[in-house]
């Protein structure tokens, strides 16, 4: 996957106002089998697998011991007792090493898909049309974190109605295609591409997928989330759930969270024209240094710096304004709340 | 001449950061060149440094932002600001659009043209810095 095709803004924009296509066959994938692999990955993940249903989709951590984040993942539930699971590609050996070792005490096999599964991601407000004309299924009735088997050109493909860049679409899986015998992800992506040529389509790299999901306040793993960061920290406690009896890390998630939570995640918005936030700058408010960014890029839709920042938890208030140290000048920002942009007129949500 | 993808006019000395110096007299004209915006793409913000600045040859005068990277500027020439292109603040993608013309970037008082145009690079002595590049 290259950092871009046409160019990060043309191709950030088509996925905002249109559709676009990523290559992300590079991301980790196993499947999970086994008479107790519901329970096992109750326990080595944060959420709650046993809301899961065939065909549907969650997204969730995975903690060491101490709460901090192993990898976020996408698990989906293929049938009962058999769940597919999409993690980083950076954390591919060590989560599959983590998932085998785990996996042994509590009887659930896990075998990596990774190089036998081709993965393309289809996103944009157009990704429904475009996908539409080349499958075999009904589209409409596959609800966000809901998913579907279906041909696509000719081929067994699996459909997740998920993404990484606050747009509606499908992460797209070509099924039985090793890397050694890639033709019928190739087919597929040409396939999908023609598809999407009346809708001005474009193949989109790593640079928009970095922009995309940093406007819709997703995690980049190594920059926004690691083993030093808890996703309560990380202002992921939607996939928490300290009710259930067990899984790794919840003693210390359940300590934290009563001890209180010293920092938090945010996004911060630039106020003034200027330098463009990047990863690891301080961030300041009223003569203290209240916390640093994560991550930080040119927006391509709000055409203003944004960021990502973990700030000290009192100071974690939207609207409030704060300073970006980008280049030894204090430079204004204002924390706002995630997606940075207007959810009514962009991402999923947007008013149809 | 075009050398491989890249326009690199004769009437210009070049330096090794990828810098274009048009010299009149005393008065220079600095900008970044094809090469340079070709690699840096979809340039965002732009930042010389004040008119009235002292300047080194070789020296950051400046930094160059696209959507994912921060490159410095280093002056080709030493010398005083005496212009900076302001459109620029407006309209950074103009570094890319016509990096020769209306994406020059400063003009500077030149204390010593020879000295600083020994350590500068002819337009076919560039031609042949960029394809060891892409070699």
């Amino acid at each position: 996957m290259p950092l871009w095709y046409k160019g990060i803004i043309p191709e950030h924009l088509a996925v905002r106002n249109n559709v676009g296509i990523f290559d992300i066959t590079h991301m980790g994938r196993a499947i999970i089998t086994g008479p107790h692999a519901q329970a096992f990955l109750n326990n080595v993940t944060t959420n709650d697998v046993s809301a899961l249903t065939p065909l549907s989709a969650q997204y969730t951590t995975m903690c060491n011991q101490n709460g901090g984040i192993k990898d976020d993942l996408i698990i989906s539930q293929l049938e009962p007792n058999k769940y597919f699971t999409v993690y980083n590609a950076a954390n591919r050996q060590k989560d599959h090493n983590w998932l085998q070792q785990n996996a042994a005490t509590l009887n659930a096999k896990v075998e990596d898909a990774s190089d036998q599964i081709a993965m393309f991601a289809v996103q944009g407000p157009k990704a429904e049309a475009t996908l539409q004309k080349i499958v075999d299924i009904d589209l409409t009735k596959i609800e966000r974190f809901k998913c579907a088997w279906t041909k696509l050109a000719n081929t067994k493909t699996f459909l997740s109605r998920t993404g990484y860049t606050g747009e509606d679409g499908f992460e797209v899986f070509i099924w039985d295609t090793p890397l050694t015998k890639p033709e019928k992800a190739t087919t597929a992506w040409n396939s999908i591409l023609e598809a999407g040529e009346e809708f001005k389509i474009e193949p989109c790299g790593l640079g928009a997928r970095d922009t995309l999901r940093l406007e819709a306040g997703m995690c980049l793993y190594g920059n926004d989330i690691d083993e030093t960061t808890t996703p309560l920290e990380a202002s992921l406690s939607f996939v928490v759930k300290l009710k259930k009896e067990i899984f790794i890390g919840k003693e210390a998630l359940v300590k934290q969270k009563a001890d209180g939570i010293k920092r938090k995640r945010i996004g911060l918005r630039m106020l003034e024209k200027g330098p463009n936030p990047r990863p690891k700058q301080e961030v300041w408010r009223d003569n203290n240094k209240i916390g640093y960014t994560t991550s930080g890029t040119f927006s391509p839709l709000l055409e203003c710096g944004v960021a990502m920042a973990y700030v000290s938890t009192e100071h974690a208030i939207e609207g409030e304004t704060v300073s970006v140290k980008v280049r030894n000048r204090l430079q204004k920002a204002e924390i706002v709340k995630f997606p940075l942009y207007n959810p009514t007129r962009y991402g999923y949500m947007r008013e149809k | 001449m075009r050398v491989l993808d890249y326009e690199i006019p004769d009437k210009l000395y070049y330096s090794k950061e990828h810098e274009w110096l048009h010299l009149e007299n005393k008065e220079a004209v600095i900008g970044i060149t094809d090469y340079a915006q070709k690699q840096l793409h979809e340039i965002v913000y732009v930042e010389i440094q004040k008119k009235g600045t002292e300047i080194k040859q070789l020296q950051t005068m400046g930094t160059v932002e696209s959507v994912k990277s921060v490159s410095d500027i280093f002056s080709p020439a030493t010398g005083k600001i005496t212009q900076v292109n302001t459109e620029l603040s407006d309209r950074p993608e103009l570094l890319n659009q016509d990096p020769y013309g209306k994406g020059w970037l400063a003009k500077v008082e030149v204390a010593d043209p020879t000295k600083d145009l020994a350590k500068l690079l002819t337009p076919q002595q560039y031609a042949e810095y960029i394809k060891s590049l892409e070699e």
